[in-house]
């Protein structure tokens, strides 16, 4: 490898416009062609139309107040869960870990239906405490408060596995020599570790806050009945009544998401900026704190927060997959299995789902990792502006709800590929395309925190050696980052498999995915077939997380995200 | 490198493996999912040699794929079944559609289908009252909705996601006596507009609202199960949709399309929408369990022309009226 770019900087020279080259095509083209579109509205003076709509504005307020409140929630029960569970004794932390990164793989629409389920006039639950509210009673979820305090629930664990993958990397002898000087518990957790989580906490609430403005699902179960909008909401509706001038209106919203999740992101890069994280060595600081009596406190207080983030949902799954019909209460006498027995024999479109979320989801999980890996030392390695553009322009796809970049990726495919002559609409590579950029920036935030608590003088002492990139790449890098890697697959994996709004317009027939297989069922009214549907992804994904658990003895320590 | 590089020719190669275009008929509809595969597994039993992909969704969001799909030069679809006629006669206007005489056609009255073929109604959806058996009032009529007994107990589907909800709110406007003050004094009362007409059949069934307006055959099938549950023909009438075939100008399988919508059309496949609980379009067909004797229901009327026309005002007004974008 020669020609490099400048002394001290080991990169070869063709990283950096690899990257930009990956970038080009999976973020600026579709976005520059929705953009065009968006350009020709305004030409044709349909902006003014629609920034005169106080429905814009009062949308564009409610997506940030559920998303900064939905923020603060996921971060205080993230936070909460990752301290807890990285650096004290608290006991059952494997199975606390494990149930806490499950919430994340029930898809959103099933969690708000559930919720709703648990807390609605009829809820079988409030039902048996009698304490059930008489019929017609508003649901309080129907609210601001009851979308953010879902968003808070969906998010947790995206905080958690951010925050515990900077955790992992904690300097023990750091804590220990503040030991030994005879700091206390307290004074440990203030002076050390709270400023060296920052970056995974600042990450891990950019993670949320990016995800709770493009979330659909939520509030349109808890919103629309409500008459609250969010952006994504919106921008659904006005494909519902799709007209000459929907692509030229989405195209305006989309720019205003745009911004507010930019703005949230600069945010998170000024906090980070003129600090450096880097720390010697990799030695997990776990179980550095002893909770002794507090463990009478924290203890059914982690039970009861998972109880209701998985347990309760859960449950209200599987009662409405064994009600005959709807509103019918469910006894012994009552129970049947006829949704099982019709998603399982009868509908073709449930194995089509399985078949098509999972190859989606490995394939998006594999493919991005091997990129991200690249794209994250280009972008660590060179602090400039040009790196930091490339950062934001990953991270726009992502904080633009699926729906707009599903309309990006119709727009730029329409047309058949110029030199293969194969036209990729309607078939599954267009979805797995809208993966890829959609998901680009789950995959490189753990990498990048990853990179920025690496010394780079294990690396420089190798380049010294003579060792080539790839050589370093292989040998130090992958070894160092392999946990975040590892979370990095995962994180992916687990919100691929569950994914409806990119999806939602990009399936056609035989691409269904879960996702939109459960919400359709849901819309139509079928609710016992969307909850039996949702019953196996759950079964389906503590079985891969438990081949994981079987796994994590032969892959590297911290791979798999939830084990300590 | 080498394994991008690899990576890149999979996806190359594996582009190449997917057929130009699959042999099979892809069926578009608004039916629930569990009447669509029975329809379609109907269809392949009759016709073995035909396998059928299906995608189902509310009839406005299957319109906007199509568009969508339309505006990128590629429709997927072959045939559609879909809630009602004034959508169907719209993409006719727009050249969309393909002209087909069905020899089934002998078997219908002449108002159910279109003179030059383009489309064909299968079976009647009316839009009536579901209320919840522990509701305080027993509505009789629309107007019922409006008394203080049903304030913020009332919901409705949506026109932008359901097509029967907006073919309802555009007959009952056109009523004397009801019109879109109706709607404004359901709004004064709290009713709420959202989803379609799944979502109405949950909110009523759970106790989250006492009374709504939904299609006919999801409550009587509910209440069949044990739903608690109960559906009126209001006094002034139900609107109705007729849930049209048609065929797509594109289609690339013209024939199995023709025999699709002759099956629909059939003695038989119509016994399987009876099965199913919905009233058959057919001439001479019985009434499924659960519904008044045929000649009882009072169907208020509906131009076809002036609703298409006024689509995109009435959606607007009611949008304004439910402040729902």
């Amino acid at each position: 490898m020669h020609g490099y770019i400048k002394t001290g900087n080991s990169q070869p020279a063709w990283l950096f416009p690899f990257v930009v080259i990956i970038v080009l095509m999976l973020s600026v083209l579709p976005l520059a062609h929705l953009a065009m579109v968006g350009i020709a509205a305004f030409a044709n003076g349909g902006v003014m139309t629609v920034l005169s709509e106080a429905s814009l504005w009062s949308a564009t307020y409610y997506t940030i107040v559920t998303a900064i409140l939905g923020t603060i929630i996921s971060l205080v029960i993230g936070c909460l869960f990752a301290f807890l569970l990285t650096l004290t004794d608290i006991r059952g932390k494997g199975l606390l870990s494990f149930f806490f990164v499950l919430p994340m793989m029930i898809p959103p629409q099933v969690t708000a239906l559930a919720w709703v389920q648990m807390s609605g006039p009829s809820s079988p639950l409030l039902k048996a405490l009698h304490i059930a509210p008489p019929l017609g009673s508003p649901q309080p979820l129907y609210s601001v408060g009851g979308i953010a305090l879902l968003y808070g629930v969906q998010h947790a664990p995206l905080v958690y596995l951010a925050l515990r993958a900077g955790l992992m990397t904690l300097p023990r002898d750091g804590v220990e020599a503040a030991r030994l000087s005879g700091a206390s518990s307290l004074r440990v957790f203030r002076d050390i570790i709270l400023p060296l989580s920052l970056p995974g906490i600042i990450a891990g609430a950019a993670i949320s806050f990016v995800s709770c403005t493009g979330n659909f699902g939520i509030p349109a179960i808890l919103g629309i009945p409500a008459s609250i909008f969010t952006l994504p909401t919106l921008i659904f509706t006005k494909f519902s009544a799709f007209t000459s001038r929907t692509f030229g209106d989405v195209a305006v919203l989309s720019a205003i998401i745009a911004s507010i999740s930019v703005v949230g992101l600069m945010i998170q890069d000024r906090a980070l900026r003129d600090r450096d994280y880097r720390v010697i060595g990799l030695s997990g600081a776990s179980a550095a704190f002893e909770l002794g009596a507090w463990r009478l406190v924290f203890t059914p207080l982690v039970w009861a927060i998972l109880f209701f983030m998985l347990a309760a949902p859960f449950f209200a799954l599987v009662a409405g997959a064994l009600v005959p019909a709807y509103g019918v209460p469910l006894t012994f006498k009552t129970m049947s299995l006829h949704a099982f027995e019709e998603i399982l024999f009868r509908q073709a479109v449930t194995r089509t789902a399985f078949i098509n979320s999972l190859s989606l989801a490995g394939a998006t999980a594999l493919c991005l990792l091997v990129v991200t890996v690249l794209a994250a030392y280009a972008l660590a390695r060179r602090r400039d502006l040009a790196s930091r553009i490339v950062s934001s322009l990953i991270e726009i796809p992502y904080s633009l709800p699926g729906i707009v970049i599903a309309v990006c990726f119709i727009l730029v495919f329409a047309a058949p590929i110029p030199i293969l002559h194969v036209s990729l609409y309607g078939t599954i590579w267009i979805i797995l395309i809208a993966y890829f950029s959609s998901f680009f920036a789950v995959s490189l935030k753990p990498v990048v925190s990853a990179f920025h608590q690496l010394d780079p003088a294990l690396e420089e002492a190798a380049r010294l050696s003579g060792a080539g990139f790839f050589r370093r790449l292989f040998d130090i890098i992958v070894p160092l980052i392999a946990p975040a890697a590892g979370a990095s697959v995962i994180l992916v994996f687990l919100i691929a498999c569950n994914e409806l709004t990119i999806s939602a317009l990009l399936w056609s027939a035989g691409t269904q995915t879960l996702g939109v297989a459960i919400y359709n069922l849901d819309d139509s009214g079928s609710s016992d077939l969307a909850s039996a549907l949702s019953v196996l992804v759950v079964l389906m994904v503590i079985v891969l997380m438990l081949l994981l658990e079987i796994l994590a003895k032969r892959l590297p320590k911290g791979v798999v995200p939830w084990r300590g | 490198m080498k394994t991008i590089v690899s990576a890149a020719a999979l996806l190359a190669a594996s582009l190449f493996a997917i057929p130009a275009s699959a042999a099979n008929l892809v069926l578009y509809t608004s039916q629930p999912n569990e009447d669509a595969q029975a329809t379609v597994d109907g269809f392949m039993a009759a016709n073995p040699d035909i396998k059928v992909d299906w995608v189902r969704d509310g009839t406005p969001k299957i319109m906007a794929k199509l568009q969508a799909e339309i505006q990128a030069g590629n429709p997927v679809a072959d045939v559609l079944l879909i809630a009602d006629v004034v959508t169907l006669e719209r993409l006719k206007q727009d050249g969309k559609l393909m002209a087909y005489k069905s020899p089934e056609a002998a078997g219908y009255d002449a108002a159910l289908y279109d003179a030059d073929g383009y489309y064909y109604s299968t079976k009647l959806i009316t839009t009536g009252i579901i209320y919840n058996t522990s509701a305080a009032m027993k509505p009789a009529s629309w107007k019922d909705l409006t008394k203080p007994e049903a304030k913020g107990l009332v919901t409705m589907p949506s026109p932008l996601a359901s097509g029967a909800a907006l073919i309802h709110a555009q007959t009952l406007a056109a009523v004397p006596g009801l019109g879109w003050d109706f709607y404004k004094s359901l709004a004064e009362n709290g009713a709420i507009a959202a989803g379609g007409n799944g979502a109405v059949l949950k909110s009523v069934a759970s106790g989250e609202k006492a009374y709504g307006m939904v299609v006919d055959y999801l409550p009587i099938r509910e209440k069949a199960k044990g739903a608690p549950v109960e559906f009126v023909f209001p006094s002034e009438g139900v609107s109705a949709v007729t849930e049209p075939v048609g065929i797509l100008a594109s289609t690339k399988n013209a024939d199995a399309a023709k025999a699709f919508v002759d099956y629909v059309l059939s003695e038989k496949g119509q016994q399987g929408f009876l099965k199913l609980g919905y009233i058959p379009a057919r001439n001479g067909m019985k009434l499924p369990e659960g519904f008044p004797a045929r000649d009882t229901i009072k169907i208020l009327p509906i131009k076809a022309a002036e609703a298409l026309k006024n689509t995109d005002q009435d959606l607007k007004t009611f949008s304004g009226i439910y402040r729902s974008n």
